[in-house]
């Protein structure tokens, strides 16, 4: 899927470049770039400053701290890029019949989806959108038949943050170009309308794949998550629908799955 | 030549004509001759119509930037003294999207849909590379 070993003869090497072609073209698209990212990557490092399992736990951080970040591939700062981490987490998936014999509350898959446009970045036409999470997204959400409007919190995929309003702008919680506007004033933060990452996600807790979102959901559902707990806690809506996603390549492969509490 | 230490093309069955074409500073690419699709990178079937039947054809040269990325880090030693350097996606004229570099012009001068040209480097004896610059 990477494809093309003769990337290199170009100087063209693995993710955060690949995500910078897709955040430009965009930036072209609709309305987007740094003042849109920003909101994501200091949202979720107020989360991450409520986590202390989370990688950047003690380091607060503020819009001047993002736009003073050094390029990593631009249109990326630093600070719009992932972490680095060694560690794991783990899930265990079962009958519903025999969660209920645990120690913990229960939480419910009510739906998922998934859909790879799979083509290699250059010949990529998909990379300001539609991505694998517009029918990811609706094939989940018609699973669960519920619409955007019952979802309380989300946990995405945030390789970059980019990737985080694509995602969200693909599953039609703002169109084209409104992102900023959507995130301003803390959307996603606690306290927010629409917590995202509430970990601290792959930007500001650590770097599992899938599973910083999947685990993250599972124990806000379970109420596990201390201080950082959706709910009274942090100001914000108690959880019972959690949706979360997904993606591999470079927007090429997309999950979306949705959970409930019992 | 002064020895160069970037990373060479990994030529192949597919990718031979290409490269011996860009030896020769032409872009040559795969015309599909059931529906015309232009494809890359090359291949033994039309991915649009399943065809065997080919022809390989020269591109013009011409095209503009569809994406663009400007490096600050060098993944490879290589590209250490390039820093900043810019990695386009470029559409050609005939269709393929070509992964390459722009030169001539910064990288804070580079934007989408900035209209482009071929630009010849010769790197060792056995290659020359595609490069773009923008087009007066």
């Amino acid at each position: 899927m990477e494809g093309n070993a003769d990337d290199a003869v170009f100087g063209h090497f693995g993710a955060v470049a690949g995500y910078a072609l897709a955040a430009r073209r965009a930036m072209h698209t609709f309305r987007t770039g740094p003042e849109t990212w920003k909101q994501i990557a200091v949202g979720q490092r107020k989360w991450a400053n409520l986590n202390p399992a989370a990688t950047l736990y003690d380091r607060p951080m503020t819009f001047e701290d993002y736009y003073n970040a050094r390029w990593i591939v631009e249109p990326f700062r630093l600070f719009d890029t992932c972490l680095m981490t060694d560690g794991g987490r783990a899930m265990i998936i079962t009958s519903a019949e025999r969660a209920r014999d645990l120690r913990h509350p229960l939480v419910l898959i009510m739906g998922m989806g998934q859909h790879n446009p799979s083509y290699d970045v250059h010949q990529a036409t998909h990379l300001a959108g539609p991505t694998g999470a517009k029918k990811a997204g609706e094939m989940a959400l018609r699973m669960a038949d519920i619409t955007p409007k019952d979802i309380d919190a989300c946990e995405i995929y945030d390789c970059f943050t980019y990737t985080v309003e694509i995602t969200l702008q693909e599953y039609g919680f703002f169109g084209a170009g409104e992102g900023e506007d959507w995130l301003k004033n803390g959307t996603l933060e606690p306290g927010g309308r629409m917590p995202v990452n509430t970990s601290g996600g792959q930007l500001s807790d650590g770097y599992y794949m899938g599973l910083t979102p999947l685990s993250e959901a599972a124990m806000q559902l379970m109420g596990r998550c201390g201080n950082r707990q959706l709910g009274p806690v942090t100001n914000t809506k108690s959880p019972e629908i959690i949706l979360c996603s997904d993606n591999g390549g470079i927007l090429q492969t997309h999950s979306c799955i949705v959970l409930r509490r019992s | 030549m002064v020895e160069y230490n970037k990373p060479l093309p990994n030529m192949n069955g597919d990718s031979k004509e290409f490269w011996s074409g860009c030896k020769a500073h032409e872009l040559r690419f795969q015309k599909c001759k059931a529906c015309g699709h232009v494809r890359w990178p090359p291949s033994i079937i039309c991915p649009m119509c399943y065809s065997k039947d080919t022809k390989w054809i020269v591109a013009e040269g011409k095209g503009r930037v569809y994406s663009f990325a400007v490096y600050h880090v060098a993944y490879h030693p290589g590209f250490e003294n390039d820093l900043p350097y810019v990695v386009a996606d470029v559409e050609l004229e005939e269709g393929p999207r070509l992964l390459t570099n722009i030169s001539g012009c910064g990288g804070g001068e580079v934007k989408c849909e900035m209209l482009v040209e071929v630009t010849w480097e010769d790197i060792t004896e056995e290659f020359s590379l595609p490069k773009f610059k923008p087009r007066c």
